[in-house]
């Protein structure tokens, strides 16, 4: 059953790279923290009830309602619709993230990790690695929140993958750091946006001596 | 205790930031600071002891806090004078001390974290706060100093979580997780050798922007030159402790695997590396803000050198981070002097400063001293110790490059600082606009005299806490 959640997560992956609109990088990032719920109800072993709270917390309430919610709300304020400044063409970048996708795998399997559920161990890295390339070839700075997104998304796999269940109170403590944090990142992508009249990552280029 | 604490210091700061009196706010200020002294004696009386469930008044903790301790004290006495300098309005203020306060409740909590999720939210706060009180002047550097700092310091704290959830799950298949690190230690031996090697490497990269070395130091450059001097003051000393608490923490659990050797050569290769850089991009900085920032990434250097070459240099990296905080918190507090002199933290207009602020430049001139190791700074004897070390476990070709780095910083700090005192007065410069107070070298000045007294006689707790804390190092 958690091929079927895997395989659409790399699928998401890839119409990251495809997508140019705004508007579904927001739904891709909601509909992620979807898959990742699906993804950690079956994996996560003797789950009990404020666990499974906990989980629901992160996942469905937090990446799937909040943080989009609240996206929107940024890209209303700042009117960002398209992003159209990738170093990388498209189609480029559609192989590159099969290629991440692919050499996870292929990495997991070689280095045979021992009690890892190294399905979810690759997709959680091709995450990663793919969120910091996503960063990488974007020059504006909402799209690199939408890169750091993606990373905690990859995170989310790999503590899912290695099997560790955190205690509720740090649990919570970590997702209200990282909740505060993006909040305040998407907070300065509007203060960015309100003194340069850009969120383009080549204004930010003033403090070189 | 610590629990109490953190409540203590929330309502002090939410009442700060919601009354909004001046008065109050300095009330307040100095009972959070009596706080603050009480939690550190405390946490000595009951050294070793758990706190709070996830918190532990280990040795090197207790250190780290009294230095932090020291110079909140010395923080918010400058804080007056940079406030007054910037003229800001009374929300600013309520705004710059409510996060001042818990930026210094993160760096307490995350040196006495004892548990490494908890550790990692800490530290994640310090960064949250930090890009709130570099913006705090609201220009347009500020914001992009905020900016990178935010976002470089998360990724980076996220990628240091990966290497967090490498290391703590030590019997996967029966879902033992070992959080604590006196636990961890106990469970050595279950560790894979190539998930400590990976683990440690994410650590280091993801807490590299709090420690300010490589690879991630830009972002911590950049908001060190644009802070304001009191926050500067505790990013390079207090900040840089909690960046190498955090990384000395799991540099013992990791001395007791096989993979020490490893761990040990990594440490290397980011010492040379930031002491390279640091002396690269010194020949380019034309801020004083700057000059001291990449100054601090060469003590960091040192540091690392000192916990690579292990043994007695152990005791003289930790030590060497005692001497380095007060003395760069003191440099960071005269630039709040420089700025009201010259209305400006670049080289061009700066200059004669002994004609102008004669006591002033006769602080600065002790602080140079002092910062480039020459005695009776204590810097003089760390250095002397870590290079000795180097020198007797053959690491010759090392200890020469390190050498030779150094003299090169030693000279670019020198000619900058010999600029402002003796250069030629800027025609910039107007007496009229000069706002400088003609006392407040005085604190710089005791933390300056503390460094040549501790380094001459060090007190005996101070060799006492630095022993124990090095005392599990394999």
């Amino acid at each position: 059953m958690d091929y079927i959640f895997i395989l659409t997560l790399a699928a998401t992956l890839v119409l990251f790279a495809l997508f140019e609109r705004v508007k579904k990088f927001i739904f891709l990032i909601s509909f992620q923290g979807v898959l990742l719920f699906g993804i950690a109800l079956i994996n996560l072993l003797h789950i009990n009830t404020l666990e499974l709270v906990l989980i629901l917390l992160e996942t469905i309430v937090v990446k799937s309602i909040i943080i989009p919610i609240f996206l929107r709300k940024m890209t209303i304020q700042n009117q960002l619709k398209r992003v159209h400044e990738v170093n990388v063409p498209v189609f480029y970048s559609i192989i590159f993230t099969s290629f991440f996708i692919l050499g996870s795998f292929l990495l997991s399997s070689f280095l045979q990790l021992p009690n890892i559920n190294s399905r979810i161990f690759s997709i959680g890295f091709a995450s990663v690695i793919f969120g910091i390339y996503f960063i990488a070839i974007h020059k504006n700075i909402f799209s690199h929140l939408i890169g750091y997104l993606i990373i905690e998304n990859g995170i989310f796999l790999f503590s899912v993958g290695v099997g560790s269940q955190m205690p509720l109170l740090i649990g919570l403590a970590i997702l209200l750091d990282v909740l505060i944090g993006v909040l305040i990142i998407g907070i300065f992508v509007n203060k960015v946006k309100d003194r340069f009249q850009s969120i383009d990552i080549a204004q930010l280029s003033q403090l070189k001596d | 205790m610590l629990l109490y604490y953190f409540i203590f210091s929330l309502l002090i700061s939410l009442s700060i930031l919601f009354f909004k009196k001046k008065k109050l706010s300095n009330s307040l200020i100095i009972v959070f600071l009596l706080g603050q002294i009480a939690i550190t004696l405390f946490a000595y009386q009951n050294i070793n002891q758990t706190d709070s469930a996830f918190f532990k008044f280990d040795a090197l903790g207790i250190l780290f806090t009294m230095i932090l301790s020291i110079l909140s004290i010395a923080s918010f006495y400058y804080s007056r004078f940079y406030l007054d300098y910037k003229d800001s309005s009374i929300k600013n203020e309520s705004y710059y001390y409510s996060l001042f306060i818990l930026f210094i409740v993160a760096m307490t909590a995350a040196n006495f974290a004892q548990n490494m999720a908890i550790l990692w939210v800490f530290v994640e706060t310090t960064t949250l706060l930090v890009a709130g009180l570099v913006y705090f002047d609201r220009s347009k550097i500020a914001i992009e100093a905020s900016w990178k700092y935010l976002f470089i310091g998360s990724i980076g704290i996220a990628i240091a979580f990966i290497g967090i959830l490498f290391i703590s799950v030590v019997d996967i298949k029966n879902g033992v997780m070992a959080l604590n690190f006196d636990e961890l230690i106990q469970h050595t031996k279950q560790l894979n050798p190539l998930w400590v090697k990976i683990s440690f490497l994410f650590i280091l990269t993801g807490f590299s922007v709090k420690l300010s070395s490589v690879p991630l130091f830009p972002a911590s450059i950049d908001a060190k030159t644009v802070a304001p001097g009191p926050v500067n003051a505790l990013m390079s000393t207090a900040l840089i402790n909690v960046g190498f608490i955090t990384i000395f923490r799991f540099f013992v659990v990791f001395s007791h695997t096989d993979s020490f050797l490893w761990v040990r050569n990594v440490i290397l290769i980011a010492a040379i590396s930031s002491l390279i850089f640091s002396a690269i991009q010194l020949f380019k900085v034309k801020r004083y803000t700057r000059l001291y920032a990449f100054s601090s990434m060469e003590h960091v250097s040192l540091v690392l050198l000192g916990l690579y070459t292990g043994g007695i240099a152990y005791y003289a990296a930790i030590l060497h981070l005692i001497f380095h905080s007060f003395i760069k918190a003191g440099l960071f507090y005269q630039i709040t002097g420089i700025k009201q002199t010259y209305h400006s933290v670049w080289f061009k207009d700066s200059g004669n400063y002994f004609r102008i602020r004669p006591i002033d430049a006769l602080v600065v001139l002790l602080g140079l001293i002092l910062i480039t190791a020459i005695p009776p700074s204590g810097l003089f004897f760390t250095e002397l110790t870590i290079f000795k070390g180097l020198f007797l476990s053959n690491n010759i070709f090392i200890a020469i490059l390190s050498l030779l780095l150094l003299t090169i910083i030693i000279y670019i700090i020198a000619k900058k600082i010999m600029h402002l005192l003796y250069g030629v007065q800027p025609k910039t410069y107007k007496e009229t606009t000069n706002t400088s107070n003609k006392y407040a070298f005085i604190p710089v000045l005791i933390l300056f005299a503390l460094t040549i007294f501790i380094g001459i006689h060090p007190p005996h707790f101070i060799s006492e806490l630095i022993n124990s804390s090095i005392v599990l190092l394999k």
